[in-house]
Formats: structure tokens, C-alpha cells, sequence
């Protein structure tokens, strides 16, 4: 760690401290995190723009059938690519600190595949096609299970799950705060 | 709004609907550019709604300017910030970027602790690193009160309290053990099966602390302190007492047994050398230490020794109750789960966790049967309502026949054990036995080795047996548990009655040695070595049977291409049978610890290498289940088993306290009718304002109008709940009801606007034609 210390200032980890869920101690160790994922770029850049390609080299996201999706809502210019403090965020997020609503919020952008900011039935498809992964579900269990998922959650009947409708489901399920997440 | 809405909902005049377009256009200017591409879908125009609306409008707002309409959910949760903090002044909607989402600072300069506050809120922000910085950077420019006296001070406290808390997670964050290892059991397995793994950490840490208290309060005065005053040696001539007076049997039980024998044994067997010293009961004093005689400061033993008992008992008691409260609060929370059983599937399934290519695939693999087995569960049920009588019965007649045969095999294995502990008990002291050591040693541990053995067999048989049932997964894993579980403690209750019948007669008598009596010198010891020897031995079985059967198994299971071999190997972590595993552990701990105090210290061993045991098991020898389980269940699940053993185990071990004499020859309650009574002896010396108070307690007078309340209390909490009940059905399907109204003002709003449109087109058209045919005219003349 004392290799890390050296790339920041004092000033710069009391900020992360404040502005996401980890101590100094954990910035650190996420800055680690992150350097092992490019080490000849981030050693003498230390908040170096990594392509997604890179990105997605981290295990969890490697596997994880939505980590384009994580790198998309989490890069801050929208293209996929993360700097360190795109990845701070994302860890962040992803931390057993983070309370639920945040951790809702993102989940919806990461789920919200065409970003129009509600849960269409073209989304759902995508959602469940990725977590199904090779096997694939027939036509008519995919409509089935959309239409299910539509009837338990759409409120309004709009055909589509806002943000509002998909917070009420994160609030009553407690699966997911230990789902998702992802240990530093 | 409301105006505009009634109109709309009228089916009037052109006149109207044009007023309501208009109206429409006007409440939302900035959106004009998109009313094109919103009548194609009259549903997009939901997203021009206020309620969505103020959600995306300071973003969308932002990003205007630059040209990109793409709408992103950036200042939503600020909006919930706002909503969150009471202290916001009122946030105006006009709001253009983040720091107009703060109170207006003109008109209500912010303080220290506010300002402070917001820096803290600025975390929950989807926004980028950079825009948070700049945030923050902007807070703490600003002017601000600074706070003065109380409020400052309150301020402070907070700040530090804060403080504290954090460097004490981080402190905690530093001693949390494990970590590594439970990162690399989510990754293979995922949440589920981590909470088994912590739930292992944590009952080491119930155990720690419960060792900690015994060392302190028991152990260390019991082998520092000397006796206030020099106990009665035993005097065979006097007449008061005689052999069987407290003091000669304890000369007896101290002198007994100190054959020579090999140091090893004895440490396993709990007996010799160890049998004499702090780890049991028999050799707490019975009498008053002292604590500091010139200032009158002394140590009662006997009440500390019960009082620590007692104390445990509630700590533990405390610590479950408040473990299965959480989980019961989310279960209530989730109540209508099954409302929203697809919606978990979809949303909260995949673990974020795992982290390597096999474990993503079978995890792929399990939400695709998942999703598949909740479709085909309304067809299954569909079918159980159809079956045919016949086969109903025939299924009924199954389950009646599996059930008996379950209670045989748990009666058959009951009286097997009582038989070889009444066996071990009569053929300890014969000759051929004694003079073998290897043979006595085996004759010692055979209760504990039947025991154990019966619990490793017997489920597997359960589990065989439970398959022929056909109940639903569900409830195939809760009655195997139930089974087990039923099978584990009662074979505990045998073993304490064969205890009770052995030591139904006294062995140190007045009147001499009864040569019936086989009752050991101090049965208190005798039952805590039986506890301990139990624990070690289940702990050889699960090293046993992790190492040397599954072991092999696994590997089999893993290079082997023949399919049966792999059929017969291959393990699945079975949640539910590791679970009792470690919740029988404890539960002997709390049986055993009030008969020998070392026994949390060997739980606290155990429950260490039990960690890495049962790593073993699950990252080595099993593949991952398919079989969901699910964190927020299993935790529950964990916690109902232990408090199932804990209220079970409670209660023998309360009867022996207050109604069972102790020993005469050995321990801290010597002497006594019962354990209690030194309770009772201790209220009785207390203060008389004390008894009266405890006494008025027990009153009719106090405990009608008490009982009075409390049913009263209920009775409000119940019709609180049950109105709560009801409110949530209103506003649901008010929700439902506004959802539906919107859906048909939505409707109603694309018609009026293609009307609209169409009429101004027309318009359009009539006025070119005019201009064209004045143009025409103006040509021709």
C-alpha cells in the first residue's frame, strides 16, 4: 500500500473519504484495484482513462452478464471508458455501505438498456435474456414471464416500469442489498 | 393542473380541447421539440408527466444546451435528498444545476452543520466524481454561520460521534477475520452460502464472549482467591455428620482417581489430572472467597457461579433473538414476497459477487431452471388440484407409511443409544474392561461414538426416505430439516434421561457405600466430561468424514468419466445438513457449560477449524447447488434451528437448576436442597425495601392490573396492524386506480394533440391556399 500512498495527497483521500462509501485505507486499496488491471497505464497516471476492454478485466465484471452495462453507467463520458474515480464510484455503489436506494438507482440505469428511463418490455427481454446466459428461454415463456413481471410490478399499467414502480420492488425484496454487491 | 384535467376528461367542444392543447404546451414549454415523436406513442408522453418530470428536468435541462435529449437519471435521487433532509428550505423546481437543489442561501444562510450534513449527503449522488467534487468544493466555499454555543457543541458531538464510528469500523474492518475466504466462497458460491459462513463466525463470537465471562468471573477468582476461611476437615469421629457429611465426601471425591495413565488419554477423556481442575465443575469451592478481608470484601462463589450461568443463558438468548428479529423484519417487509416472485428473479438473482467463468455458467444455468420451474408451478399446482382420486390416495397412503416408518427408525435409533448408554455404564467397572486401556478407552467414548454415528447415518436414510414423498422442493429441504432436527435432540434427551436414571441415588451416604449405586462421585462433573467427550467426538466425525470420505468422493466425482461413479460422488453443498452441524455443536455447548466451563473455550476451537473444515467441504469436495438459496432465507433459517435448540435445551437444563439436589461431594453447591436456592438464600440476605418491592411484584395487586395492560397493549398494536393492513390494500389499489386514470388522460392528451394538429395543418393549408389564390390574383392584375 505504501506504493499507492505516494500516488495521492492528503487533501485528494480526504475527499474520496467524503464523497463515497470507503475510508481512506479502502481508496487505496481499490486504487490498487485498479492499477493491477492496467498496471503501465495507471502507474504513471494514476486516474488514467481505461478502456472498457480493460475495465471489464476486474473478475466480477468479467463474469457478470451486465458489465458492459456497469462500465456504461458508471463511465463518465458515457462511452464505457472509466477513469479511477468512475471505478471508486462504481466500487463504491457496490459496497456493503451503500444503502439500498443508491444502490436502486443504478441498478435501474444498468438495467435500462435503450435509456429512456423506464423498464420497457424490449429491456426486460435483454434483462433476462443475459441472465439466462446460453440456455434460452422459449418465445413463449419469454412473453410469459414479461407479462408476470409486468403484472406483479406495473402499477400503472403503462406497459413499462418506471423508477418509481422499480424502487418498490427493490424495497420489498431483501435479496437484493446482498446481491448486489461486490467485495473490494 | 387539476383544471386542465377535469376539462380534458369532459368530451366537449373543439373550443375545449383546443384551450386544454394549449394549456398543455404552455405547462411545458421547454418540450415542444418533442411532441412530434410523442404522439406516434401517446405512452411517451408519460414521460412529460410532472411526476416524472421533476425528475429528469434540472439534467435534461443541463444537457439541453448541448444539444443531447437524452434523458438521464442523474438528479433523481437529488430529489430524494431533498425529500430526505427535513432541514431543506423549500427547493425551487426551476432548479438549473446542482447547487440550486440547496436551500436558496440568500434568503437562509446555511450553517456549519448544515453545510456539513449536505457534504455528507453528496455520496448518495449518481453523478460523476468530478461533479461531486466540485460540489463539494462549492459547499464549503460558501459563506457560512458559523454555530454558537449549545448548538456548536451539539455540533461537535456529532462530528465526533461520526468520527468515532468510523475509525471503529475501521478498527472492526482490521480484525474482521476471514475476509479473503468469504470473498473467495461468494465468488464460487454466491450470498447464500455465505451466510452460513458468517453465521459460523458469529456463533464463534457468541462462544468467545461467552468464554470470556466465564474466565473472568469464574475461573480466574476460583484459582486466585483463597477461601475466606479454612473449610472443616473431615472428622470420621464425629457423630453430628458422620461418612456422609458434605465435607467427608468431598475429601472422597478429591482423593479419588489419580490412577496412572497416559496424559493424552486423560486430556480427551476429560478425566485424571483434568477432571481436577477449572475446567469442571466438581472443583469450584463451595464457600465465600476472599476478596480483600481488612475492607470486608468478599467472593460468593456459589451465586457467582449461577448468576454467570443465568448470565449466559440470556446473553445468548439476547444475541439470537436480536439476529432473528432482523431477519423477521424483512420478511415482513417482504410479506407479499410472492407478489413478487418474478420481479426477484429478474432484479435481485444474479450475484454481483461471483467472480469465475464455472460458477457464472452455473449460475446462468440455475436462474434459467429458476425462471422455468416458477412457469411451470402454476401448471403443477393446476395439476395437484387434478389429480385423480386414486392416485391421491395413493400418494397419501405413501406419505402415512413414510411417516411411520420415520418414527420407528428415530424411536429404534432413541433406544439404541439409551441401551449403550446404560451398557457403558454397568460393564465400566468390570474386570476384563479395566485392565485393557485401549478396550476402556473404547467402552468410555462408545455413548458418544453411537450418538454421533446415528446422526451421521440417519439423515441419509431421512433423505432417501423423503424423496419418495413428492412434496415440493421447498418443502422437502424444511421436512428433512424438521427430521433431523427431531432426531439430533431427542437423541440429546435420551442421553439426559439415561443420566437421570443413573444418578436417581445418592453415592455418598451416611449410612456407607450402597453397593446398587453406580452413580459417579460428583454426577455434575460426569455429565460435563459426557458433553465434552460428545463435542470432541462430533468434531473427529466432521474432520472424518470431510477428509477421508468426501474427500475422495469429490475427486472421483471430478476425473471420473463413468456416470454412475459420478452419480454416486458428486456432492451438492447441502445448506440445511451443515447448518445442524454447527447448531448442534452449540447446542451441547449450552447444555454442557453450566457442568464444565471449558466447554464454550472448546466450542470457541471448534467453531475455528469448523470454518476452515466446512471451507473445505464447500470449495473442494462440493460443487455449487443448484438449488437457490437465498441469503435473507437461509439467515432466517440458521436462526429459527438454533432457537428451536436453544428453548429445547433450556428446559432439562432449568429443571436440573431448580428442582435437582447437587452433588454432596464436589462443586460450588454443596450442600444445597437445589441450585436455586442459593438464589433464594442471596434475595433473602438483600435489603428488606428490596424483598418488598420484589414481593409486591408478585402480588395480585400488581399482576391483575399489569396482566390488565399488557392485554390492552396487544390488543392496540393488533388493531394498529391490522388497520395498517388495511391501508396498504386502499392505497394499492388507489395506485392502481390513479394509474389507470392517467393511462386514459394520457390517451384522452395524444388524441387532443393529433386533433390539434390536424386542425392547424388544415389551417395551414386553407391560409396557403388564401395567400396562393390572392398571389394569383395579385399575378393577374
Amino acid at each position: 500500500m505504501g506504493q499507492g500512498k505516494s500516488q495521492f495527497t492528503e487533501e485528494e483521500l480526504q475527499d474520496y473519504q467524503d464523497l463515497t462509501y470507503f475510508t481512506k485505507k479502502e481508496v487505496l486499496y481499490a486504487h490498487q484495484k485498479f492499477k493491477a488491471l492496467a498496471p503501465e497505464r495507471v502507474g504513471h497516471n494514476k486516474n488514467a482513462k481505461l478502456p472498457m476492454s480493460k475495465i471489464l478485466l476486474y473478475p466480477e465484471l468479467k463474469v457478470n452478464p451486465f458489465g458492459d452495462r456497469i462500465c456504461h453507467a458508471f463511465s463518465s463520458s458515457h462511452d464505457g471508458d472509466c477513469t479511477f474515480e468512475d471505478f471508486l464510484d462504481m466500487m463504491s455503489v457496490f459496497s456493503d455501505a451503500a444503502p439500498k436506494s443508491v444502490k436502486a438507482e443504478h441498478a435501474f440505469r444498468i438495467f435500462d438498456f435503450d435509456g429512456d428511463d423506464m423498464l420497457g418490455e424490449t429491456d426486460l427481454h435483454q434483462v433476462v435474456e443475459r441472465l439466462t446466459g446460453s440456455q434460452r428461454l422459449s418465445e413463449s415463456d419469454m412473453k410469459n414471464l414479461i407479462q408476470n413481471i409486468l403484472d406483479e410490478a406495473d402499477l400503472d399499467e403503462d406497459g413499462a416500469l418506471s423508477f418509481a414502480e422499480f424502487e418498490h420492488i427493490i424495497d420489498k425484496s431483501s435479496d437484493f442489498c446482498s446481491t448486489f454487491r461486490i467485495r473490494l | 393542473m387539476s383544471g386542465g384535467e377535469r376539462k380534458v376528461k369532459r368530451p366537449r367542444a373543439q373550443g375545449w380541447e383546443e384551450a386544454g392543447g394549449e394549456f398543455y404546451q404552455e405547462s411545458y414549454p421547454g418540450c415542444e421539440a418533442d411532441l412530434d415523436s410523442m404522439h406516434q406513442n401517446p405512452s411517451n408522453i408519460a414521460t412529460l408527466l410532472p411526476s416524472k418530470q421533476n425528475r429528469t428536468a434540472t439534467y435534461s435541462k443541463k444537457y439541453d444546451t448541448k444539444g443531447t435529449l437524452r434523458r438521464r437519471t442523474a438528479s433523481r435521487s437529488q430529489c430524494h435528498n431533498t425529500i430526505r433532509r427535513p432541514s431543506m428550505a423549500p427547493v425551487s423546481q426551476a432548479a438549473t444545476d446542482l447547487g440550486a437543489l440547496l436551500p436558496d442561501l440568500s434568503e437562509n444562510l446555511s450553517n456549519e452543520e448544515r453545510t456539513w450534513e449536505e457534504i455528507m449527503q453528496i455520496k448518495a449522488m449518481p453523478v460523476s466524481m468530478a461533479q461531486k467534487k466540485e460540489h463539494k468544493a462549492k459547499l464549503q466555499s460558501q459563506t457560512k454561520l458559523r454555530l454558537q454555543g449549545i448548538e456548536q457543541l451539539k455540533w461537535q458531538r456529532r462530528k465526533m460521534w461520526q468520527q468515532l464510528k468510523k475509525s471503529w469500523s475501521e478498527t472492526l474492518a482490521k480484525m474482521d477475520i476471514w475476509r479473503l475466504s468469504m470473498k473467495e466462497v461468494e465468488g464460487d458460491f454466491g450470498t447464500g452460502v455465505v451466510a452460513y459462513f458468517l453465521f459460523i463466525k458469529w456463533l464463534m463470537l457468541l462462544n468467545l464472549g461467552i468464554c470470556l465471562l466465564m474466565v473472568v468471573f469464574i475461573v480466574l477468582p476460583a484459582l486466585l482467591l483463597k477461601p475466606a476461611e479454612q473449610p472443616q476437615e473431615c472428622n470420621l469421629s464425629s457423630n453430628v455428620s458422620g461418612s456422609g457429611s458434605i465435607e467427608c465426601c468431598s475429601a472422597k471425591y478429591a482423593n479419588s482417581s489419580s490412577e496412572a495413565e497416559n496424559i493424552v488419554i486423560q486430556i480427551v477423556q476429560g478425566r485424571g489430572i483434568v477432571e481436577h481442575t477449572q475446567a469442571f465443575y466438581g472443583i469450584y469451592p463451595n464457600v465465600v472467597l476472599d476478596l480483600n478481608s481488612s475492607a470486608g470484601l468478599y467472593y460468593d462463589m456459589p451465586l457467582a457461579y449461577i448468576s454467570v450461568a443465568l448470565t449466559f443463558m440470556l446473553i445468548s438468548l439476547a444475541a439470537i433473538v436480536k439476529s432473528a428479529a432482523k431477519g423477521f423484519k424483512e420478511r415482513l417487509v417482504e410479506g407479499e414476497g410472492q407478489f413478487y416472485q418474478y420481479c426477484n428473479i429478474i432484479f435481485s438473482s444474479w450475484d454481483f459477487c461471483i467472480n469465475n467463468e464455472k460458477s457464472a455458467n452455473i449460475k446462468h444455468k440455475a436462474i434459467y431452471y429458476e425462471i422455468k420451474s416458477s412457469l411451470e408451478s402454476e401448471r403443477i399446482e393446476e395439476e395437484r388440484i387434478t389429480r385423480s382420486k386414486e392416485e391421491r390416495f395413493k400418494l397419501f397412503s405413501v406419505r402415512i407409511l413414510v411417516n411411520v416408518a420415520v418414527i420407528v427408525l428415530i424411536t429404534g435409533a432413541l433406544y439404541l443409544i439409551y441401551a449403550v448408554f446404560d451398557f457403558s455404564a454397568r460393564t465400566q467397572n468390570e474386570d476384563f474392561i479395566a485392565k485393557n486401556e485401549l478396550l476402556r478407552l473404547l467402552f468410555e467414548f462408545l455413548p458418544s461414538l453411537c450418538v454421533v454415528g446415528l446422526n451421521l447415518i440417519i439423515p441419509i436414510v431421512l433423505g432417501m426416505m423423503v424423496s419418495l414423498e413428492r412434496y415440493s422442493p421447498v418443502l422437502v429441504i424444511r421436512m428433512t430439516l424438521m427430521r433431523t432436527v427431531l432426531l439430533r435432540l431427542s437423541s440429546l434427551g435420551v442421553v439426559l434421561l439415561s443420566f437421570y436414571r443413573l444418578f436417581k441415588c445418592d453415592p455418598c451416604k451416611s449410612e456407607g457405600p450402597d453397593e446398587n449405586c453406580k452413580a459417579p462421585a460428583c454426577w455434575e462433573t460426569h455429565v460435563g466430561q459426557q458433553f465434552y467427550k460428545l463435542m470432541l467426538v462430533d468434531f473427529l466425525s466432521h474432520i472424518a468424514v470431510t477428509f477421508i470420505v468426501n474427500l475422495p468422493r469429490g475427486q472421483l466425482a471430478k476425473y471420473s468419466r463413468n456416470s454412475v461413479i459420478t452419480y454416486l460422488c458428486e456432492q451438492q453443498f447441502d445448506l440445511p445438513k451443515h447448518v445442524l452441524d454447527v447448531v448442534y455443536i452449540q447446542t451441547l455447548c449450552w447444555l454442557g457449560s453450566f457442568f464444565a466451563p471449558v466447554l464454550p473455550l472448546l466450542a470457541f476451537v471448534i467453531f475455528f477449524f469448523m470454518f476452515y473444515i466446512k471451507k473445505f467441504a464447500c470449495l473442494v469436495n462440493s460443487k455449487p447447488s443448484t438449488i437457490p438459496y437465498r441469503a435473507s432465507r437461509s439467515n432466517s433459517l440458521f436462526m429459527a434451528v438454533l432457537l428451536l435448540s436453544f428453548v429445547v435445551m433450556i428446559l432439562p437444563l432449568g429443571y436440573t437448576i431448580a428442582e435437582w439436589q447437587p452433588s454432596r461431594s464436589c462443586g460450588p453447591f454443596r450442600g444445597q436442597t437445589t441450585v436455586w436456592s442459593v438464589i433464594v438464600r442471596t434475595f433473602l440476605s438483600s435489603p428488606l425495601w428490596l424483598q418488598h418491592i420484589v414481593f409486591f411484584f408478585s402480588t395480585a395487586g400488581f399482576a391483575v392490573p399489569a396482566f390488565v395492560t399488557l392485554v390492552l397493549c396487544l390488543y392496540y398494536f393488533y388493531a394498529v396492524s391490522a388497520a395498517n393492513k388495511h391501508m396498504v390494500i386502499v392505497l394499492k389499489n388507489q395506485l392502481v386506480l390513479e394509474g389507470r386514470d392517467k393511462q386514459f388522460l394520457l390517451h384522452r392528451l395524444s388524441t387532443i394533440i393529433k386533433q390539434q394538429q390536424e386542425h392547424h395543418k388544415a389551417m395551414r393549408a386553407a391560409a396557403q391556399s388564401v395567400q396562393m389564390n390572392s398571389t394569383d390574383i395579385s399575378s393577374s392584375t
